[in-house]
């Protein structure tokens, strides 16, 4: 029974807050409204899954809101200034995986705890963000070629979601099925232990920061088309809500354990909570306090390896 | 009755010092092959460097190793693994939130065809594993269960599964039941025999001299960095065994060599 309980009771709360909001919040039950919230989540939802890949082999990154809109005003300036879409999607991958990789990098290398390794390239893509754009957003009439990718819709439900949900089944046949998967899980579990049977650990740590780095790029693209416009700290509110979503994932289906269904579960539990609270009524601040508490709570209750992931040194 | 012709392990002159302190010198050791021995000394003997050194952690400063004839260097834990020495830690070389399955193939999975993929082969992983857990005996009926679900006798099962996974002519247990009950200490020393009787070379570091000479035929006495001799196990009680370790001189009438 109690193991029934760890795995599934924060799930179940999550079904609890949405049956709430059905109930008292006029229009939360409406298609577009349910619609509306799942792709609002979408890019908080692939950055966390990233979050989720760097934790899983025992790092942190804190860099990948800076990172994801470094990539977002690379990619917008170069779709506004008539460049390929191609181009200027390859460029937004591109650059959020350079900055995964330089994360990697620091890490392995240069033996820097993930925790300010990261914490320094934010730094770096922020400044670099800025000097790219002079403090300006980009904004324009963009090809509807590049827009598609965030505004478009397929049999009913926004682009945006069918990403967040190939991102999503893309991390979980990694993690489960693919020999480097389970390696990176090793690797977060029990590094000396996996050291010691072979597995070559740095190399996994560096692949699960440039992974995040990847997302980061991909929700930047995602972003930006959904948007038409790219400013140089466009993501960053999403740090918090993209680790609260992680950090409450660890709560269910494997507890302690960063995992993919929980980070989406967390997602969409942050976003009807930020969606019904604003039905509700309640001013916009109010969810950053309910964030701060979901990562108080989370972590208290199953967060072993992250606490392993922000102490390791 | 000591050592057959060809032995799995030879020893010649091993030393290693770390900067100028001498942890281990001159040491000359052979092992069969299906041969059980156990390592003892105080501490500060000399037991763990020589471990580190057979385990491949680290690498002797002087003098030679071979392993089934052939000269070896290895430069990790992993190579001498995957040579086929492996090395059973007190706690360190299971993931305690990873499944009983999980933690045999850690490092070594098996993979579906075509094996460039990198696709795990998760059922016949599993039913190796359970193949290997039945040869100690240790019937699971659930392999997707956390080891940390397990007692500290099923955890060192799990281990030695692991290196049969790897085909390990040699496994070297250091200190497996310093931290288990009497039951549990009792199941370990089961698990040894059946290692002997399965052809596989035991080195057992303990400091258990019960342990040590329940299930060992020779044990190697080191003192302060040197091999001070090698006992006959059948000829020894434990209370002489922790008498000699203490003092470094071997009862003449037990002497193996």
């Amino acid at each position: 029974m109690r193991p029934l309980v760890a795995r599934f009771g924060t799930a179940l709360a999550a079904c609890a807050v949405f049956a709430f909001f059905a109930l008292t919040a006029d229009g939360f039950l409406a298609p577009y409204n349910l619609l509306g919230i799942a792709k609002q989540i979408s890019h908080i939802a692939i950055l966390a899954i990233g979050f989720s890949l760097a934790l899983t082999a025992a790092e942190l990154d804190l860099s990948f809101a800076n990172i994801a809109s470094l990539a977002a005003v690379a990619c917008g300036m170069l779709v506004h200034t008539h460049h390929s879409p191609v181009l200027a999607v390859a460029a937004g991958l591109g650059l959020g995986l350079a900055g995964g990789l330089l994360n990697g990098a620091v890490v392995t290398l240069l033996k820097v705890p993930s925790l300010i390794a990261t914490l320094a390239v934010a730094a770096i893509a922020n400044g670099l963000a800025f000097l790219l754009t002079g403090g300006v957003s980009v904004v324009g009439r963009w090809p509807t070629s590049f827009t598609a990718i965030g505004r478009g819709v397929w049999l009913g439900v926004p682009m945006p979601v069918w990403w967040m949900a190939l991102v999503a089944l893309a991390a979980l046949w990694f993690l489960k099925q693919t020999r480097t998967g389970f390696r990176l899980v090793c690797t977060g579990e029990a590094t000396q232990a996996a050291a010691l049977a072979g597995v070559k650990v740095k190399h996994m740590k560096l692949l699960g920061l440039a992974l995040s780095g990847l997302c980061a790029g991909l929700a930047a693209v995602i972003l930006t088309a959904s948007l038409s416009s790219a400013a140089p700290n466009m993501a960053s509110d999403m740090l918090l809500t993209a680790i609260a979503a992680v950090m409450l994932g660890m709560t269910m289906f494997e507890p302690g354990t960063p995992n993919i269904p929980g980070t989406l579960v967390g997602a969409l539990t942050i976003g009807m909570l930020a969606n019904g609270l604003v039905l509700l009524g309640a001013p916009y601040y109010v969810q950053d306090i309910v964030l701060g508490l979901i990562i108080i709570a989370s972590v208290a209750t199953s967060a072993s390896v992250l606490t392993r992931a922000a102490f390791a040194v | 009755m000591a050592v057959v012709d060809e032995p799995v392990l030879r020893l010649s002159g091993v030393g290693k010092h770390y900067g100028g302190v001498r942890a281990l010198s001159g040491v000359d050791l052979e092992i069969a092959q299906g041969e059980c021995v156990a390592l003892v000394g105080d501490n500060g003997a000399g037991k763990s460097t020589l471990v580190r050194i057979l385990s491949g952690a680290h690498q002797p400063s002087e003098g030679t190793i071979a392993f089934a004839g052939r000269p070896v260097r290895f430069r990790s834990p992993a190579d001498a693994l995957e040579a086929g020495i492996a090395t059973t830690y007190q706690d360190l070389a299971l993931a305690p939130h990873l499944t009983i399955a999980q933690n045999i193939y850690m490092g070594g999975e098996l993979l579906l065809r075509p094996h460039f993929l990198g696709l795990l082969d998760k059922a016949r992983m599993r039913r190796e594993a359970r193949g290997y857990l039945d040869r100690f005996g240790f019937a699971v009926n659930d392999l997707d269960r956390p080891v940390s679900d397990l007692s500290g006798g099923q955890q060192q099962a799990v281990a030695l599964a692991r290196a049969l996974r790897w085909q390990a002519r040699v496994v070297i247990m250091d200190e497996p039941t310093a931290a288990l009950g009497v039951g549990e200490t009792r199941m370990v020393l089961d698990l040894i025999r059946a290692l002997g009787a399965q052809k596989v070379t035991v080195i057992l570091v303990s400091h258990d001299m019960d342990d040590v000479v329940a299930v060992t035929q020779r044990i190697i006495v080191l003192k302060r960095g040197r091999k001070v001799g090698e006992v006959v196990t059948a000829r020894v009680s434990p209370s002489t065994l922790a008498h000699t370790i203490m003092t470094g001189e071997i009862p003449p009438e037990a002497s193996a060599a």
